[in-house]
């Protein structure tokens, strides 16, 4: 006496699969690379093909999402659980700070500095998830204060002036060398959005996740630990902040009071992009990842344009791009829901 | 009395997906008049508010007011034929001046939008003179007390050229000496010529304020009497006087060793207080009581959301401490709340996540989901539980109420508990699927499972239960065996003990 009709396998329609979010976003995705790939790559002089269309091109826009991209890994959880942590771009300059005093001051090898920086990171994020979980503060203003809080600390300890360069080779290899063909930081990108990945879609701390941030009480009510899941995604977003940091270092070189600097509206930004509802509930990890790469593609693509080079206004023009394609994709996300909220109305019988 | 009634209904029914909240209600309400609303829990009084307020439209039956026929109520336009209703939450604004309070529902912009101060300070002045308030129009609301706030209420509802006040329940948070200023105010607008309707479950107030009474019981108006002609008992006779309209699945075994015993358990912060009782494993515990009695107070100290501070839980014979859900689920106590759309189901999540969430450590040990073994499950109890879906990734959201209580209970049967705590079961349930969930329960007090069943159906509770306590008041005033007549309990919850067998 099932009331059920047999699903085989996943029940999804492939229609609406296509048209999922994540689907959409590829497709934007893929018209922006082919667009920059035929309007950004040109000849120069000399017969060599430069711009867009380089092999060196894609993996430049590849080492350069790494610590952004990381940041938005960071925030997916985060936000899933309807939270948000504005705190992530100046942990990531005070870990940069941490790490080189680790190094140059107190005299660390590079490894135990590294895996003392994490820790930090980690705990600076439990700093977080303590003001938010057992204060019951707001996260947004929790944050707003770390925010200024750990960007002041890297400042206050560098005294606005110190940066820590003359890092070894091999640490600098992390950060500018190629390994098995890629860029060595995209391997521990790729690593890191693969353990995401399966902590948000395939355990029970994502499920627990997503009904926190669509119910926080109910989750309760049903004995999820609400309160360390909580904690957990802070924590988590201060230990991946704090490796974005080391991976900032190793690919400029230097550590300084300033880095990263705003990436924290970046990562948000890309987050949002990849269908993550700021709400809360729900959204992906291959999402953000999508989200990453679209605005990176962007930003990367637009300084290949020779019309944008003429003008040197790639910075405006991708600052401009990247918030009308935000916009757009919240739109797109809200339209069908209003149309099909207008339309019962129109057609209503009348009574 | 006038020829033309100020307010009057006829065969007013409405029904909401399904359920039907008002069958066929009858009510007349003359100028000069204070006419009460009584029923118990559920039997349609809110609903018919909301019709008279405007805020629901009725599928059949027709309004009158002040003999004219009204086709569409709207709010607005209950608003401009003089209805106003008095909630027992006072809707004002708390950071804005009882005058800006006043002035924003009854103003429309002057010219330029210009605020004139003195004249809305007048007039606040004014209103609150009328409904005899020694409050400053300056005063925030937020300083006032509930009274106050309520006179605020009423001053708003007489500056509109109220003529129907519809007062909800407004003395249950009021204490005996304001209870007899509201008493004066309504009088005095009696003999304004003010229609009131009174709404409230304390007969002595009735009997002390009412000039006539209309008892409503299931949907339907079973009487309008003068008060001057009723005792209490007819009263509560009127309330629960109906024939057992439904039949309820026997109990069929014998209950045995006492699975959840409570000592003088008491909470301080949710005003429960002294309660004592014991629950055998294959009974079915019974609580009644009004809304408001503590019941589900109760089930929210057992189930750990706000612990107990004092007095002793055993479960088996073992005292244990129920500090959060988590230690509840741990020694085997279920509790299917009451909200269910906010408490009970998480709707966007589909039907398999929301029954395997409290189980997340017993079916996934390692945390790694296992996909396969989640929709087994989720399947069995879909089948088990005749849960209608198209499959077990429907988000819970696109459930019918009676489907999404069996989803919220399979959850909790999904944890294999010991003492399983049902808080209004089938409230919000179609007819059908509330017959399927009584012999559900019955089913699972037969293997052996200790219910505590939390309901304001009263005839549900009566026939349901093995033994059913009464709460008022945040405790336990009477415990009476199965087949005590609805009379009896209802009294209990009145507090008309003395007249009840206990």
């Amino acid at each position: 006496m099932s009331h059920v009709t047999p699903a085989p396998g996943n029940s999804r329609p492939w229609k609406a699969r296509l048209l999922s979010h994540e689907m959409l976003l590829l497709y934007v995705l893929l018209a922006e690379w082919l667009f920059f790939y035929f309007a950004g790559t040109t000849t120069n002089r000399r017969g060599v093909v430069v711009g867009f269309g380089t092999w060196d091109r894609q993996f430049d826009i590849l080492r350069h999402s790494c610590e952004i991209g990381l940041l938005a890994l960071a925030l997916t959880p985060v936000i899933i659980t309807a939270g948000i942590d504005l705190s992530v771009g100046s942990l990531l300059g005070l870990s940069a700070i941490l790490f080189g005093q680790l190094w140059h001051d107190a005299g660390l090898p590079i490894p135990l500095a590294i895996a003392f920086t994490l820790v930090l990171g980690a705990l600076a994020g439990g700093l977080n998830a303590l003001l938010i979980t057992t204060l019951r503060l707001p996260p947004l203003i929790v944050t707003l204060g770390t925010y200024s809080l750990f960007r002041g600390l890297a400042e206050a300890i560098t005294r606005g002036s110190v940066t820590y360069t003359d890092f070894p080779e091999s640490f600098l290899f992390f950060g500018q060398e190629r390994w098995l063909g890629l860029p060595t930081q995209a391997w521990i990108f790729f690593a890191v959005a693969a353990a995401v990945w399966l902590l948000m879609h395939r355990t029970t701390f994502g499920r627990s996740f997503r009904a926190i941030g669509l119910a926080p009480e109910g989750a309760r009510y049903a004995g999820l630990p609400v309160g360390r899941r909580v904690a957990l995604v802070y924590v988590l977003a201060g230990l991946i902040a704090a490796l974005a940091a080391i991976i900032y270092t190793a690919r400029l070189g230097q550590a300084k009071a300033d880095a990263g600097t705003g990436y924290e509206l970046f990562a948000i930004t890309a987050v949002v992009l990849g269908g993550t509802s700021i709400f809360g509930g729900t959204g992906s990890v291959h999402g953000t990842l999508l989200g990453v790469a679209a605005i990176a593609v962007l930003k990367n693509g637009l300084a290949c344009l020779p019309v944008v080079m003429r003008m040197n206004a790639a910075e405006e023009m991708s600052g401009l791009l990247t918030g009308a394609l935000l916009l757009l994709a919240l739109t797109a996300g809200v339209l069908p829901k209003m149309l099909s909220k207008l339309r019962p109305r129109r057609h209503a019988p009348a009574v | 009395m006038s020829a033309a009634p100020l307010l009057a209904l006829r065969r007013i029914a409405k029904s909401f997906a399904g359920v039907r909240a008002l069958r066929g209600v009858d009510f007349e309400l003359h100028a000069g008049e204070v006419h009460a609303l009584l029923g118990e829990n559920g039997a349609g009084k809110s609903t018919l508010i909301k019709v008279i307020t405007g805020a629901h439209q009725p599928d059949t039956g027709e309004i009158t007011v002040a003999g004219q026929p009204v086709s569409e109520l709207t709010p607005a336009s209950a608003q401009a034929l003089g209805i106003a209703c008095i909630y027992q939450q006072p809707a004002l604004f708390p950071d804005l001046t009882v005058a800006e309070n006043i002035a924003l529902r009854l103003e429309s912009l002057g010219a330029l939008g210009r605020v004139r101060w003195s004249a809305r300070r007048t007039r606040a002045a004014e209103l609150l003179a009328r409904v005899g308030a020694t409050i400053s129009p300056d005063a925030e609301v937020r300083s006032l007390s509930m009274p106050e706030q309520q006179l605020v209420e009423i001053a708003c509802a007489l500056g509109a050229g109220a003529r129907i006040v519809i007062m909800d329940e407004p003395t249950a948070s009021l204490t005996q000496k304001e209870q007899h200023l509201l008493f004066s105010v309504v009088r005095d607008l009696r003999k304004n010529g003010v229609g009131v309707i009174y709404i409230s479950h304390r007969l002595e107030e009735i009997f002390a304020l009412a000039d006539r009474v209309t008892v409503l019981r299931d949907g339907e108006s079973v009487g309008t009497h003068p008060v001057a002609d009723m005792s209490e008992g007819a009263l509560i006779r009127y309330m629960v006087g109906r024939e057992v309209a439904q039949i309820y699945p026997p109990a069929e075994s014998a209950p045995g060793e006492v699975a959840l015993a409570l000592r003088a358990v008491g909470c301080a912060s949710s005003g429960v207080r002294d309660i004592s009782l014991e629950v055998r494993a294959g009974e079915i515990f019974g609580l009644a009581g009004l809304v408001g009695a503590g019941r589900t107070e109760l089930a929210r100290v057992l189930f750990g959301l706000t612990p107990a501070d004092t007095g002793e839980v055993l479960l088996r014979g073992q005292p244990v401490a129920l500090r959060s859900p988590q230690d509840a689920i741990a020694h085997g106590i279920a509790y299917v709340p009451e909200d269910r759309r906010r408490h009970g189901v998480v709707l966007d999540l589909p039907i398999a996540h929301n029954m395997t969430m409290a189980i997340h450590r017993r079916l996934f040990p390692t945390t790694w989901l296992r996909f396969g073994a989640e929709r087994s499950l989720a399947l069995d109890y879909i089948r088990d539980l005749a849960v209608k879906c198209s499959s077990p990734d429907a988000p819970g959201g696109s459930l019918s109420g009676g489907n999404q209580q069996k989803v919220s209970l399979a959850r909790w049967l999904a944890t294999k508990p010991r003492v399983l705590i049902l808080d209004e079961p089938t409230q919000g349930v179609d007819v059908g699927a509330k017959s399927e969930i009584h012999k559900i329960i019955r089913g699972l007090a037969k293997d052996g499972l200790a219910v505590l069943l939390i309901s304001s159906d009263l005839p549900e509770v009566l026939g349901m239960s093995d033994r059913l306590g009464v709460m008022r008041g945040g405790t336990l005033t009477a415990i009476f065996p199965a087949g005590t007549d609805a009379h009896t309990v209802m009294a209990a919850a009145l507090g008309q003990a003395e007249k009840g067998a206990a």
